[in-house]
């Protein structure tokens, strides 16, 4: 008896051990890592924006842009946000005034987003996009996903709208089997087609079935995707 | 050669039973080896002179396994139930632990229903900690487990695997991929979260030990009626020292001779033989027979049976071992070791089961990952194969069934004494009854008085200096004897004596002055008529018959009715014997034979192609009973008989016999029915497991419920065998 809880014990110790030495969150610590990729692959579409008092990540076609506060008592709006050419969607039949409230058009454009808090960010040495990011991280991680199928980190913006990003640009699906996209800005289609587009008809967005993990299920949506390869 | 039969500790399955088999058979000077896995009982021949016991314990500790100590029925009673208890308190902590990893592995996938779920768990969000919270959930299981790893691994090293060795290398298969797709999450291939079996580990460690749990209790149960024998007798005996003081002994230190009181109420502590006293004795714990038996002195007692009124002295003759309890004890536990013919086949293929379970697993999991190259398909594939192979069931079909089934017997006062006799005797198309004792009360009475006045008693004052048993039977009727003189014997005519003054003959018609035609009607129906004169002159008839039993009618009919030809068997004349035949109605009468040819005619019926069963007192019918294809003895289970016969039937109720005959085809139907399940799950199964209905578009099992279905296999299998407590007569 004395061995076997012995045994026990070793195994727990060990357990314990590789716990502590490890970071348990590899997901956050991976996308902080690949997002720094995507930041420098991305060079001069990542810019500040002083708008919306944070960074914004342009498309390669300036189609859309994820934009993220870098101090969210700030943010006039959303902390995390997606700011879009509304034309496409009005092309297909949109009606702007019949979107729910999250969504914001001026200019053109359509912005959907989600505010995170009200904290004030507090940096040490100079604000960078990345660190921006890593805010997000370790104080609101419940919006930091990773999307299996497609070996893809994400931001949830809210009402299953996302922006993806591969966690290795050079090899993305985790299990070698697809080479997908290395940026995708995801959008959740139901309040367009409430709104009266016709899904089909979206110039430049892609009406997809995807298959994303919604409290850890894997479920088959339909989206409005815009994917990019950076390299 | 002597008989040995010593308890195997380790034995987790039929292929454990074989391989302890293989060991004893293997040593020089032994023979007849029997392991009975559901017994955990060696019982072997061996040839002293050659060989040591010793040897045989060392061969069955190099197959790795243990010759227990011999132990007393509490002692045995006890190691079972911490056995049972030790079983259902790990099943619990591995429960505990396997049902939220079971949840935490199962709560995602489930597509239509969303349950709750922490969201610091999430897989897609925290692959990492999930994997090691699985982890931290599956090692208590595997702990709990750890003699399926012990058992299994040393097993397959030494080239007999078993049971164990299945679960060990199925589950052990899924802890390493699922610790290799743990580091590979570490490593930052979260994907691999999803090919993490942890849980199927867990899981199908739990439900063995469900399974193993409800095994040990419904083998206890099987054995339950053996125990209650063995409980029966008390601990304790009180002596009547010659000096006439009493003292309380145990009942070990009784010894033959001593005189010992028993008290009403008590039980009587061993066999022996009533000097002072009289009582009703409950023997129905021995005999099934409900209606207690006055007893009186030189009337033999039994031990364990219960004085119920009347105080009683007896001599004790038979203590421990030799006791009618001890012997029966020994004969329905010698029974249960027993094999039955049917058992071979699921003998022969538990043997080498595991082994060809493994070579198919490795064999059709290569094919898939061949096919498909699909690591985490043909890994389930080759564990659910691995986990689904089921031995025990084969192994437990048999014995289970027989263990309740004599069990159930000896509660009935049936002893059945060899699986083998039970399977032959639910095969048996003819049944011989031995007439006398048998059919027949086997004391002659007096069935019929023609004449007046005080005619029995007259003839019984004569009788009485005689010896005949008829006579015997005059006397037994006599209310009152009065003294006779001038006694006379007349051979082959009949006896004469002076009685108050009158010469009075009993005997042939002619000796008594008597028309023959008198007692024709009588001779007709099977009685021996006695005919009286006063002083030479007729005065009447008594008529003396062996009666039939008040059972025999009922008992031969409902053997007709379950398709078995009756025949009786007598040195009787034909004229009585048809009379007694046509009472009880037999089909075919074999009259005047002698005691000696009783076992030709059971040969010359076994010659026309029959199964030939004969049921005798087992005294005289000694050669009859070994000659017939089964042997009932019939009326007591402390003579001979229990030595000569098959089955040994207690009472001498004749409606034992058809008893006899429907347990033992209800056991035997319980072995099929057994063997069809137990191979059943495993024609099945292991082609489902294997992807037989994945390959046509049907689902896969999943490895858990390839788990579920074995343990349920086995506890069927034990549940089904259980049915036959229910057997009613």
């Amino acid at each position: 008896m004395r061995r076997k809880l012995s045994l026990l014990l070793t195994i727990t110790a060990l357990l314990g051990i590789f716990a502590g030495c490890s970071n348990l969150d590899v997901v956050a610590k991976g996308s902080v890592t690949s997002f720094d990729a995507i930041l420098t692959a991305m060079g001069d579409k990542v810019t500040a924006d002083e708008m919306n008092g944070g960074w914004a990540l342009e498309a390669p076609d300036n189609g859309v842009k994820f934009i993220w506060s870098e101090d969210y008592s700030k943010s006039p709006l959303h902390d995390v946000m997606l700011e879009f050419d509304a034309a496409p969607f009005i092309d297909a039949g949109l009606d702007t005034d019949m979107l729910p409230d999250s969504f914001a058009y001026y200019d053109n454009k359509l912005m959907v987003g989600v505010k995170l808090g009200n904290d004030a960010l507090k940096y040490s040495g100079d604000v960078t996009p990345l660190k921006s990011y890593e805010q997000i991280v370790s104080k609101y991680r419940k919006s930091i996903g990773y999307h299996t199928s497609l070996d893809h980190y994400n931001v949830a913006i809210g009402d299953g709208n996302l922006f993806e990003w591969a966690k290795d640009m050079s090899v993305n699906a985790y299990d070698n089997s697809a080479q997908d996209k290395d940026i995708v800005f995801v959008l959740d289609p139901a309040p367009f087609i409430a709104a009266g587009v016709d899904p089909n008809t979206v110039d430049g967005w892609a009406f997809a079935k995807v298959t994303v993990d919604i409290d850890g299920k894997p479920t088959e949506v339909d989206k409005f995707l815009k994917p990019f390869n950076l390299k | 050669m002597q008989t040995q039969i010593l308890p195997v500790g380790g034995m987790t399955c039929a292929a454990c039973a074989a391989r302890v088999r293989k060991a004893i058979s293997k040593l020089d000077g032994t023979d007849n080896v029997v392991v009975n896995f559901a017994t955990e009982k060696a019982s072997f021949s061996y040839n002293p002179d050659i060989l040591r016991l010793s040897a045989v314990k060392e061969a069955v500790a190099k197959a790795g396994y243990k010759i227990l100590d011999a132990a007393s029925a509490d002692e045995d009673k006890a190691r079972r139930e911490k056995a049972v208890r030790v079983l259902w308190t790990k099943f619990i902590i591995s429960a505990v632990f396997a049902l939220p990893l079971l949840y935490i592995a199962m709560a995602p996938m489930i597509k239509f229903v969303r349950l709750p779920f922490p969201w610091g768990l999430n897989p897609m969000t925290f692959p990492l900690l999930y994997a090691l919270v699985e982890i931290a959930l599956v090692v208590p299981c595997v702990a709990v487990g750890y003699k399926f790893y012990t058992v299994g691994f040393r097993a397959l090293f030494m080239r007999s695997p078993n049971m164990d060795s299945l679960i060990a290398v199925g589950t052990t298969a899924a802890v390493l991929y699922s610790l290799w797709n743990t580091f590979q999450i570490a490593a930052g291939s979260f994907g691999a979260v999803e090919s993490l079996y942890f849980e199927t580990a867990g899981v199908i460690i739990t439900l063995i030990l469900l399974g193993k749990s409800l095994e040990a209790r419904a083998k206890g149960r099987t054995s339950e009626a053996i125990k209650k024998l063995m409980g029966l007798q008390p601990k304790t005996a009180t002596i009547v020292d010659p000096d006439g003081a009493e003292r309380e002994i145990a009942i070990d230190d009784v010894e033959i001779n001593d005189v010992i009181l028993v008290k009403p109420g008590a039980k009587i502590p061993v066999d022996g033989v009533v000097i002072e006293g009289g009582s009703a004795v409950d023997e129905s714990m021995l005999t099934g027979e409900s209606i207690p038996v006055d007893k009186k002195e030189g009337d033999k007692v039994y031990a364990a049976t219960i004085n119920a009124n009347g105080a009683l002295k007896f001599r004790a003759e038979e203590i421990g071992a030799d006791t009618a309890l001890a012997r029966i004890v020994k004969l329905v536990e010698d029974a249960q070791s027993s094999k039955a013919p049917i058992a071979a086949l699921a003998d022969k293929v538990s043997g080498v089961f595991v082994p060809i379970v493994i070579v198919i697993a490795i064999i059709v999991g290569l094919a898939w990952f061949i096919g498909t190259r699909d690591l985490e398909h043909s890994l389930t594939i080759f564990v659910s194969i691995l986990v689904i192979a089921c031995p025990c069931a084969l192994g437990l079909a048999t014995p289970t069934a027989i263990m309740v089934g004599t069990g159930k017997g000896a509660e009935n006062g049936i002893l059945i004494k060899s699986g083998e006799a039970l399977e032959t005797a639910c095969k048996v198309e003819t049944m011989v009854f031995d007439k006398t004792g048998t059919i027949t009360e086997g004391k002659p009475k007096v069935t019929d008085v023609i004449g007046g006045g005080d005619l029995v008693n007259l003839a019984a004052s004569v009788e009485k200096l005689s010896e005949h048993p008829l006579g015997l039977a005059i006397v037994a009727a006599a209310t009152d004897i009065a003294e006779a003189t001038d006694f006379e014997s007349i051979t082959g005519m009949g006896v004469q004596a002076k009685v108050n003054g009158k010469l009075v003959k009993v005997g042939r018609a002619v000796y008594a002055n008597a028309d023959q035609s008198i007692g024709d009607r009588l001779a007709d129906e099977g009685k021996t008529p006695l005919f009286i004169s006063i002083d030479d002159i007729y005065a009447g008839v008594i008529a003396v018959a062996d009666t039939v039993k008040p059972s025999s009618a009922a008992a031969i009919e409902k053997l007709r009715g379950l398709g078995v030809s009756v025949a009786m068997i007598t040195g009787d004349n034909a004229k009585t014997a048809a009379a007694i035949a046509k009472q009880v109605g037999v089909d075919t009468v074999l009259a005047e034979v002698l005691p000696q040819d009783k076992a030709n005619e059971v040969k010359k019926l076994q010659a026309d192609g029959k199964r030939v069963a004969m049921v005798g007192d087992g005294i005289n019918d000694a050669p009859a009973l070994a000659q017939a294809d089964i042997g009932v003895a019939i009326g007591s289970g402390t003579d001979v008989a229990m030595e000569s016969a098959d089955i040994v039937l207690m009472r001498s109720d004749l409606n034992d016999v058809p008893t006899a005959l429907k347990l033992s085809k209800s056991t035997i139907r319980n072995i099929k029915q057994n063997l069809f399940w137990a191979f059943g799950y495993n024609v099945v199964g292991i082609p489902i497991a294997a992807g037989a209905l994945y390959l046509f578009g049907g689902p896969l099992l999943n490895p858990i419920f390839a788990a579920a279905a074995m343990s349920l296999s086995s506890v069927s299998v034990l549940t089904n065998a259980l049915r036959l407590k229910t057997f009613r007569a």
